[in-house]
């Protein structure tokens, strides 16, 4: 397993690399973000720990570039500032865990095991629907290349529909997709779902049919695309 | 516009009274000590009313006794003439003048004249008197008498009774006629005159009453629309205060543009020393807390006694560290003015993430809010409380969490509540939970649950945290903030 460790603080490093060859991972390290950001582009890892204060560029620049780039490799992020506001922008930016400084080096290793089993999952084919692309294996959607935010119930439910594209599918049907059992069926909740992934993929891509259910398809233009 | 705000005491909170109370209401803001609207208009119609009521005074005096004169006037010609043509003849008998005027011969027409003789012993002996007077007499008082004799020929005036009751205005001219003594009286009826003074007193103070009160409604006018950017501006103030804007941007005339400036000037100081604040203590968070980390490292590494306290200490400093610079920065914040942050987006980005970093566990989080739900606070402090609350239940969870968002237009505020389906808490630790973060002071920093931060954010912005069951199984806690419910227009 080889990991990329960017992070500036020597001492840390130097101790986080010990304990992380100790757990036998291979460790390169970059002291900085241009090298992070060239070593994460250069090399295949398995899984990159990145501090957001970095010199040069800092830490979210870097995992934007990645992710621009198409980078997929799963990254966990470091902050010292714990405040939910960097939390959440390092994870707008494409992170996949956070760690709050100071933390425990154990803390960090059951993490990293998380995030390289979790990446390691069996290949399954992407799904597309016009402009909108679905990874079920990391369990990222996107539009137009950009990548989505979707909650899992959201998640699920852009799933299914494009498991089933151009068909309409009732909402009883989703409903019992979507929920464990013991969930609350309201089918009120599909509505608002719906609602919301419509917000996020664009209104016209998800057809409501009047008494039966609803329909995802492709945009007029984007058919022809294909 | 949008309605007044629930937690700070503004104006706009006064909610005004059915239509009928607008006189009251008026009544009561013109007599309000500190009004500046009241003042001005006090003095303005006390100067006004003052000068009319005098101006109406005035007038009627005037005309009054213009009336009056020319009245006399009449009444002095007849006696004149009474005097100038009476004659007494050989017999020794009075002798008067024809009066051609018709009232003087029909009875009781309100127009006499009399001769009286005065003799000797000052007795008042009638000569002669009018048709009109019929068998009546006018009767002379004793200081008119000596009045008319002190200026023998000229004449005097005074009011007397006649023969129907009638108010009489009587001209009297003294006079000695081949060495009797007479007394010339001429008198008329004074009534219309006195009608037609009264009359133009009600016409007068009427006009004056009808411009007093024109003039009222003008001043009113005039007050409240010369004042008006003062009323725009403490609207603006309000609007501030209430979080649906950050500045003043409305033009103001040049008597105010100073504190206008000043105010913006002040504002935007303010919201830059918040800032300035904020970055300062995050500096100093991310340079203590590295230190801490390598620290922790290295004794993390290695056994026995001493690595063990090293462990122990900066456990500690880290939290300390934690809890003062967010106590730090909550109490910055809380002075921040007029800022709002749409719910959905902060929940939804906050579900999103915390999903995938519980994505092993396989946590759902189903979030609920009102699209147009807006926190009256910073977007940092709503995503610090709710991002706490969540990851707690996120981690005391089995699968689901649930977060939902109220708006209550009562007192303007918003619940948050956060539920799961984990283990929950049990009743008799609500209370302890709380009283931990009640006591700020004495409160463990980075307690197992992390509420004494969000507890510090809720308090901050004058909202409750409460505990409860969950209808789903675990714990459920709400925190009550300020919020208003045109988020999605702005």
């Amino acid at each position: 397993m080889r990991i990329l460790l960017a992070e500036d603080d020597p001492d840390l490093s130097r101790q986080l690399k010990a304990s992380l060859s100790d757990a036998g991972y291979v460790v390169d390290h970059a002291p900085d973000g241009e090298e992070a950001h060239f070593l994460g582009d250069t090399e295949p890892y398995d899984c990159i720990i990145l501090d957001l204060g970095l010199p040069k560029i800092d830490g979210v620049s870097v995992l934007e570039r990645w992710r621009r780039e198409g980078k997929t490799t799963p990254v966990l992020i470091l902050t010292a500032r714990g405040a939910w506001s960097d939390k959440v922008s390092g994870f707008d930016a494409g992170a996949d865990d956070y760690l709050t400084k100071p933390f425990h080096t154990e803390e960090l290793l059951a993490r990293l095991r998380a995030l390289v089993r979790r990446a390691a999952g069996h290949a399954q084919p992407m799904l597309v629907c016009g402009g909108v692309r679905l990874d079920p294996r990391a369990a990222r959607a996107s539009v137009n290349g950009e990548p989505l935010r979707l909650t899992s119930l959201e998640y699920r439910l852009l799933h299914y529909l494009m498991m089933h594209q151009n068909r309409v599918i009732s909402r009883t049907e989703l409903v019992e997709h979507l929920y464990d059992q013991d969930f609350d069926r309201d089918s009120n909740t599909i509505e608002v779902f719906m609602g919301r992934l419509r917000k996020k993929i664009g209104n016209e891509r998800i057809e409501t049919v009047r008494g039966l259910g609803y329909r995802l398809k492709p945009l007029h233009d984007e058919v022809s695309d294909l | 516009m949008t309605d007044g705000t629930g937690a700070t005491d503004s104006p706009k909170t006064v909610a005004p009274k059915a239509g009928g109370g607008f006189l009251l209401r008026l009544f009561r803001r013109l007599t309000r000590k500190n009004s500046l609207v009241g003042r001005l208009i006090r003095l303005a119609s006390v100067w006004f009313i003052f000068s009319l009521v005098i101006t109406g005074i005035a007038l009627t005096a005037y005309f009054h006794q213009a009336a009056l004169q020319r009245f006399q006037l009449n009444v002095k010609q007849i006696a004149d003439n009474l005097y100038a043509d009476t004659d007494i003849d050989h017999s020794g008998k009075v002798v008067t003048p024809p009066f051609f005027d018709t009232r003087t011969t029909r009875v009781y027409s309100g127009l006499y004249w009399q001769v009286s003789e005065i003799d000797a012993k000052g007795a008042i002996n009638d000569a002669a008197r009018s048709r009109s007077l019929w068998n009546e007499h006018i009767p002379i008082p004793a200081t008119t008498l000596a009045d008319a004799k002190a200026r023998i020929g000229e004449g005097v005036f005074y009011d007397s009774i006649g023969p129907e009751d009638e108010p009489l205005r009587v001209a009297a001219v003294y006079s000695k006629i081949d060495g009797r003594a007479f007394v010339f009286l001429a008198a008329e009826d004074r009534a219309p005159m006195d009608k037609d003074v009264r009359r133009f007193a009600l016409i007068t103070a009427a006009a004056l009453i009808v411009l007093a009160l024109g003039s009222l409604v003008a001043i009113f006018i005039q007050v409240r629309v010369g004042l008006r950017p003062l009323f725009d501006l403490t609207d603006e103030i309000a609007h501030i205060q209430g979080g649906t804007q950050q500045r003043l941007l409305k033009s103001y005339p040049a008597e105010i543009t100073p504190v206008a400036t000043q105010l913006n000037a002040f504002l935007d100081y303010s919201q830059e020393v918040v800032e300035r604040q904020r970055m300062h203590v995050g500096n100093l968070a991310h340079a203590l807390k590295t230190p801490l980390a390598v620290l922790m490292a290295s004794a993390g590494n290695q056994e026995g006694e001493l690595p063990e306290i090293m462990r122990k200490q900066a456990e500690t400093m880290r939290a300390q560290v934690d809890h003062h610079l967010r106590r730090a920065r909550a109490a910055a914040r809380s002075q921040a003015l007029g800022e709002r942050t749409p719910v959905e987006p902060v929940l939804d980005e906050l579900a999103v993430m915390l999903e995938q970093v519980f994505q092993d566990k396989g946590v759902i989080i189903d979030w609920r809010a009102p699209d147009d739900l807006a926190f009256r606070g910073e977007r940092q402090d709503l995503q610090e409380i709710a991002g706490n609350l969540l990851e707690n239940a996120s981690i005391w969870c089995r699968k689901k969490v649930r977060i939902t968002a109220d708006f209550n237009p009562a007192d303007q505020s918003m619940s948050l509540a956060i539920e799961d389906d984990g283990p929950g808490l049990d009743e008799a630790r609500f209370d302890e939970v709380l009283k931990r973060g009640a006591r700020l002071d004495e409160s463990v920093p980075g307690s197992g649950l992390g509420l004494s931060i969000v507890d510090e954010l809720v308090r901050a912005y004058g909202g409750t945290l409460t505990f409860g069951k969950s209808q789903i199984g675990g714990l459920k806690v709400s925190a009550k903030l300020p919020a208003n419910l045109d988020g999605a227009a702005v």
